[in-house]
């Protein structure tokens, strides 16, 4: 019964802990990592939904087209948001950059965009 | 080429601007860049304004790659064009071409950064209304929203640079949500186009997957559209973003959010109780009250960037109520609102990105007096704050009194009370600014603002700034009668969408009928914008008065909206998954009465 | 201050108190974990390797079934790029001869002649294998995004064996711009392709060519090679930008 659960339980898991890693973060680097975390946490559950018992990856070069295989549009998902993920890190991390230049420090508590 | 093939063009040609212009952008004149975006975005307007006429009978689906059920069992990603998507669309795409227009000579030391950026926010934007396939509009979600962060930090100032990155960590959960909402809409029914899982999920009366999927994926469309409580990153981003940006963050992006849930709640979970009755339950009330926080901290603004993206939140609110209505009437309302909205807001943008490039600060106080020589510019801006007041002539105020008509008729008469307070008290925030800047008259506090000198690049032609302003103050003044018919019949298209069963021609479509118009309410107009004035005037002249008299008892509870709103990413983020933690209550209480 | 955190806790607290149920709730509810393949992609695997003369049924889906989204998701990428030049602007110039930045108390170690040696190897294997993932798209695992990624971090070797001035060599930016541009434009063209033929946008009318060869597939292979592009050059430039910020400043104020 566990190990029915244990996919969807550790995905939210990662979502969850990542969430509270970002509330409680001290330093935006360490933010920008959490982050990443959350998005492991999707894709858990997405690639998840998509797999199958006994089954190999939707590749079929050395084995004809039939064979069990996996699900290959989640794949694409999962891969779509990898994209995505590493478009925003690079985004979040210049931002940082460029304050921690400007403030000397990265502490979400002590930064406030309006006085 | 048949009709359906130009269906595509809107998205592709402005992406395919937008690449060409980061390739030539260092052999070709700044000039031709900026007259290419103009021309690109008006051209694609047009376009969407012919589809629209065109889909006024029937929603047309288009089947990338041939990819449809007409040809085989595997299902691509589809288009299905419905007036209201096209509509949207060519005003978008218009909105972005009045802007390419105010922003001639800004942005010149990125060369074409900006263009292509704003262009590719104009196709994802167009491509986010228009498709029919969830993936498909997660992924037009996060190409504006990845556009939408680097565009607000763009002024590398401190405040900008915070800013950006509390708007970037929300939306981005916001992106991961969806996400996985779209997970569990593919666990429960195996497809991934809006009608189809709408059907499957209907017919596998798997609610509780349903329900999960739908809060985690409204949970995002109502991040990017800032409902209470997922608002606080709004006014950060608005205030810090170079003005253009704003113009386009209020006048379409955050309508753009709840458009997105409008299809969820329109296409994908119509068939769910449990949602809808979440959505009359939950959601209705929710719009109340970011209506509510919304005006009652644009009146606390000084900051005219601010102050309107207080508004923004406030109308907002007022949108997603009446779309949570999920009637025809409440859609009508809320589309033509939208609009309204969008054109008003987005001249009052324009105005205070004229006022910061020529004056060097949007600060009412600072500003005091000081535009009284720039009478054409006070004109506008103060039609466009009328008519944000509740003025009931103009698109906006029909807007205002379709969604009034649409909640008496469902029984919510409370949301007319809403919508005056609402309207009276941005619209009384905005004459106030107005009246101190452009008349010079009220009193003046002690003590200067603490707020950083907002300068934009100030030697741009005056004139170019000015005519994308008026266009859209006139726009919205005279286009309320004719849209109106309009605006129901979209309405009626856009709640019954065409089910699986006609896009994959088992059946024919039945097009609904255009409802009669709801009436009533053109007195709530006036009314609120009488009360707007005399808020407007008491905080000009009374301002003591106020806060001794009136305001005391409600002292302690404006201070903690204001501690509230302090912006700090650790309490937004609390905010959020609270308000995660309200809609999860909120389904299962709704499947339980059910 | 103090009220902020207290608030922030106990708004967490009472949401966890909600969603973990929930979460467990919607658990229950999902479909055994592996037991069946969902609808769409057992459609999927079972036509599309026909259809399509392309062995990797991912690459097929990322490039043809879902075209679309893919041509979203590059320019998701570009748009990122972009936004990262712009905001990273004001750079310390293209003059790639600069010293890194200074800090005290941080020791800065010469560049090993073991290291120089392996990279100088290392990297035109890597180069070639980038190459060929992303020439092998449709048969085999990988494809456009992956090799991009790749080329561009093969790229990066050389900062590590060779030195920053080395390396900017290989990546100039100007080059690495064009190619990101050029790489956008080629997906957009790829799907108009079809449009001049009298096909719908992004339809694969191409010649199918045969099962397991490197043309096979259609318009696939062409659109690959187009993403591929556009990633190594974005990479290429976001990374161009990062490394420009840890040299030192030119001239006084500037950041």
């Amino acid at each position: 019964m566990l190990l029915r659960l244990l996919p969807w339980l550790a995905a939210a898991w990662l979502m969850a802990v990542g969430i509270y890693g970002m509330v409680t973060s001290r330093h935006y680097v360490h933010l920008i990592g959490c982050l990443s975390v959350v998005q492991s946490g999707t894709y858990v559950l997405l690639l998840a939904i998509g797999f199958v018992w006994h089954s190999g990856p939707p590749i079929f070069y050395d084995h004809p087209p039939g064979t069990p295989a996996v699900d290959p549009v989640m794949q694409a998902l999962v891969l779509t948001d990898v994209v995505v993920g590493a478009a925003v890190s690079a985004l979040l991390l210049a931002l940082a950059l460029q304050l921690h230049k400007r403030r000397n420090t990265l502490d979400p508590q002590e930064l406030e965009p309006i006085p | 080429m048949n009709l359906l093939h130009w269906i595509p063009l809107p998205v592709v040609v402005p992406l395919l601007a937008a690449a060409l212009a980061l390739l030539v952008e260092k052999l070709v004149p700044r000039r031709v860049i900026d007259a290419l975006a103009v021309l690109v975005t008006a051209a694609i307007s047009v376009e969407c304004m012919a589809l629209a006429r065109v889909a006024a009978a029937q929603p047309m689906a288009y089947w990338y790659g041939q990819w449809g059920p007409a040809h085989g069992p595997v299902l691509g990603i589809s288009f299905v064009v419905d007036s209201a998507g096209a509509g949207a669309s060519a005003f978008i795409a218009g909105l972005f071409s009045l802007t390419f227009l105010f922003v001639w000579h800004y942005f010149e030391e990125v060369r074409a950064h900006f263009h292509a950026l704003m262009l590719m926010f104009c196709a994802a934007m167009i491509g986010f209304c228009l498709t029919h396939d969830l993936f498909n509009i997660f992924v037009w979600f996060e190409t504006m929203s990845v556009i939408a962060f680097a565009l607000t930090g763009y002024r590398l100032e401190d405040a900008a640079l915070e800013g950006a990155l509390n708007f970037t960590v929300i939306n981005t959960i916001g992106s991961f949500l969806m996400m996985a909402g779209v997970g569990l809409a593919y666990a429960a029914t195996g497809a991934l186009d809006m009608a189809l899982v709408g059907k499957t999920l209907a017919e596998r009366h798997a609610d509780v997957l349903a329900c999960g999927s739908f809060v985690l994926m409204g949970t995002a469309m109502l991040i990017k559209a800032a409902g209470v409580p997922f608002h606080f990153w709004l006014p950060d981003a608005h205030a810090v973003a170079p003005s253009p940006v704003s113009v386009i963050f209020s006048g379409v992006m955050v309508p753009v959010g709840l458009f997105g849930l409008g299809r969820l709640l329109a296409i994908v979970f119509a068939g769910i109780p449990a949602v809808v009755s979440l959505a009359h339950g939950l959601l209705v009330p929710l719009g109340a009250v970011t209506a509510i926080v919304g005006g009652f901290m644009a009146l606390q603004q000084t900051h005219l960037k601010r102050l309107l993206a207080y508004s923004t939140v406030s109308h907002v609110g007022v949108m997603l109520a009446a779309l949570s209505l999920v009637t025809v009437h409440g859609a009508a309302g809320w589309l033509l609102y939208m609009l309204g909205h969008g054109m008003v807001k987005a001249g009052l943008f324009m105005a205070a990105g004229m006022l910061a490039a020529v004056l060097d600060s949007v600060d009412e106080f600072e500003l005091y007096g000081r535009a009284r020589d720039r009478p054409v510019l006070a004109c506008g801006y103060f039609v466009a704050a009328l008519c944000l007041a509740g003025f009931p002539i103009g698109i906006m105020g029909s807007g205002a009194e379709a969604v009034e008509g649409a909640a008496k008729g469902v029984g919510d008469d409370w949301l007319g009370p809403i919508i005056i307070i609402s309207s009276a008290t941005t619209g009384g925030a905005a004459v106030r600014a107005g009246v101190r800047i452009f008349l010079g008259k009220g009193e003046l506090p002690q003590g200067r603002s603490t707020l950083p000198e907002e300068s934009e690049r100030g030697d741009r032609p005056w004139l170019l700034m000015l005519l994308p302003l008026l266009v859209l103050v006139v726009a919205n003044l005279i286009g309320g009668l004719p849209l109106e018919r309009m605006a129901r019949a979209a309405a009626a298209t856009f709640v019954h969408m065409p089910a699986w069963d006609v896009l994959s021609g088992k059946q024919a479509y039945a097009a609904p009928g255009v409802p009669t118009e709801v009436g009533g309410g053109e007195c709530s107009g006036w009314l609120a914008l009488g009360v707007a004035l005399v808020i407007a005037a008491a905080q000009l002249f009374a301002a003591k008065w106020l806060k001794h008299r009136v305001l005391w008892p409600a002292h302690m509870s404006i201070k903690a909206l204001r501690v509230l709103h302090a912006g700090r990413v650790g309490d937004q983020l609390a905010w959020l998954v609270a308000g995660l933690a309200m809609l999860t209550a909120g389904v299962v209480v709704a499947s339980v009465d059910w | 201050m103090k009220y902020s955190l207290v608030l922030r806790y106990a708004l967490c607290i009472l949401a966890l108190i909600v969603l973990a149920p929930a979460a467990v709730l919607v658990a229950l509810h999902m479909p055994a974990f592996g037991e069946q393949l969902p609808a769409y992609g057992a459609t999927v695997n079972a036509h599309v390797p026909y259809m399509r003369q392309a062995t990797n049924v991912v690459t097929a889906i990322i490039f043809d079934v879902r075209g679309v989204d893919t041509l979203g998701e590059e320019f998701i990428f570009v748009a990122a790029i972009t936004g990262l030049a712009v905001l990273l602007r004001g750079g310390r110039g293209e003059d790639a001869s600069r010293k890194p930045i200074h800090t005290d108390g941080r020791w800065l170690p010469a560049r090993s002649e073991a290291v120089a040696l392996l990279i100088r190897w290392m990297l035109p294997a890597t180069v070639a294998f980038s190459i060929y993932v992303m020439a092998h798209g449709q048969l085999t695992p990988g494809g456009g995004f992956q090799a991009g990624a790749m080329l561009a971090s093969a790229l990066l070797l050389l900062f590590l064996g060779d030195g920053y001035r080395s390396w900017r060599q290989v990546t100039p930016p100007t080059v690495m711009h064009v190619l990101e541009a050029l790489g956008a434009v080629g997906c957009v063209g790829v799907g108009l392709l079809p449009l001049a033929l009298g096909a719908g946008f992004l339809e694969n009318v191409l010649p199918q060519g045969q099962p397991k060869s490197l043309t096979g597939g259609g318009l696939i292979p062409l659109f690959n090679v187009a993403v591929g592009m556009a990633i190594t050059g974005g990479f290429a430039n976001a990374l161009v930008e990062f490394l420009e910020e840890t040299r030192e400043p030119e001239a006084e104020g500037e950041q």
